[in-house]
């Protein structure tokens, strides 16, 4: 099945604007390149997806190198929120950047209840995050 | 035991990854993912954080080798590997002509963060159609062949090849030190 770039994106972006305390969210390929974004102004698109694709590596490496098994998620908490790294397909890595107000448990579910509208869409199916 | 810290650049395919895989004594902790821009055309996997490689250098010094990914797009690995590093190799592939200008780049944003020293090591001379090493010194921005870094030649998959470049790159580290040491025992 073909992806629709633009639906894709659609879906992104509305995500980011109903999910509370969501500021942006980006589609990323396990290379670090963006298939589609949401982000808040001035970050650019094309270092944040390098960014991801190189933490979720070393996340991943991690998890095999020290016994951790497969990684479902990484979790960067800063003192001006969160950024949370999920796998969505084989291809493809969901990045979620939300403020400090955020509620984690919220998020999470936000996450995993947008996943399944993208995954369709990428037309893969869940994985585990190895890439 | 003392721990030096070698940075392993250059642009995409290259061979930084199989540098560092031909001489790590502990397997090496990469990050390959699936390439799927135009790197793909060159190989199937591309590194997207750093390669990790040790190696023991007489009974005092460790070499840590760090390799940066190829791609512009990862420029804050570049930044913050090189940021800890004693010493790098510029790591350029002689057939690839069409990637010196890359790799002018990755100078110049190493050069712009630290004055360490550094060798240019140039992969691949052996295939046909590749560039001689006094062209690629003037197409990396060094015409003067007396104010230039030192050149070799590397085969990554060798061995000894791989080895005897780090040497060369340990021997200029030395030099730098001792010019650095002689400039202050000159001022006292």
């Amino acid at each position: 099945m073909a992806i629709n770039a633009a639906k894709l994106q659609a879906s992104l972006q509305q995500f980011v604007a109903n999910a509370s305390n969501v500021q942006g969210a980006s589609i990323v390929s396990p290379d670090g390149l963006a298939l589609a974004t949401s982000l808040p102004g001035g970050m650019d698109e094309e270092r944040v997806a390098a960014m991801s694709a190189a933490m979720l590596s070393l996340g991943e490496r991690i998890g095999r190198e020290l016994s951790r098994g497969k990684i479902d998620r990484i979790l960067v908490e800063g003192d001006h929120g969160y950024g949370i790294l999920t796998s969505c397909t084989d291809d493809a890595v969901l990045l979620v950047l939300a403020d400090q107000g955020a509620k984690l448990g919220i998020i999470n579910l936000e996450i995993k209840n947008v996943m399944p509208e993208l995954q369709r869409q990428l037309g893969g199916t869940a994985q585990p995050l190895s890439i | 035991m003392e721990i030096m810290r070698i940075v392993v650049t250059g642009p995409v395919g290259a061979g930084k990854s199989t540098f560092i895989r031909t001489i790590s004594e502990i397997e090496v902790v990469d990050t390959d993912r699936k390439a799927t821009d135009e790197t793909a055309d060159l190989k199937a996997q591309t590194t997207v954080a750093m390669d990790f490689g040790r190696l023991q250098f007489g009974p005092n010094v460790a070499l840590h080798l760090y390799g940066t990914p190829g791609q512009e797009r990862f420029d804050f690995m570049w930044d913050i590997l090189i940021r800890k590093a004693h010493a790098f190799i510029l790591l350029v592939g002689s057939h690839r002509p069409q990637d010196f200008r890359a790799a002018r780049r990755i100078l110049a944003f190493m050069r712009y963060r630290t004055k360490i020293p550094m060798l240019i090591a140039l992969s691949h001379s052996d295939i046909p159609n590749s560039w001689a090493e006094e062209d690629i010194a003037i197409a990396l921005g060094y015409p003067s062949p007396h104010n230039r870094p030192p050149i070799v030649r590397v085969n990554a998959l060798d061995q000894s090849s791989v080895a005897s470049t780090i040497v060369a790159l340990i021997e200029t580290y030395a030099q730098e030190q001792a010019k650095q040491l002689n400039s202050i025992g000159g001022k006292l």
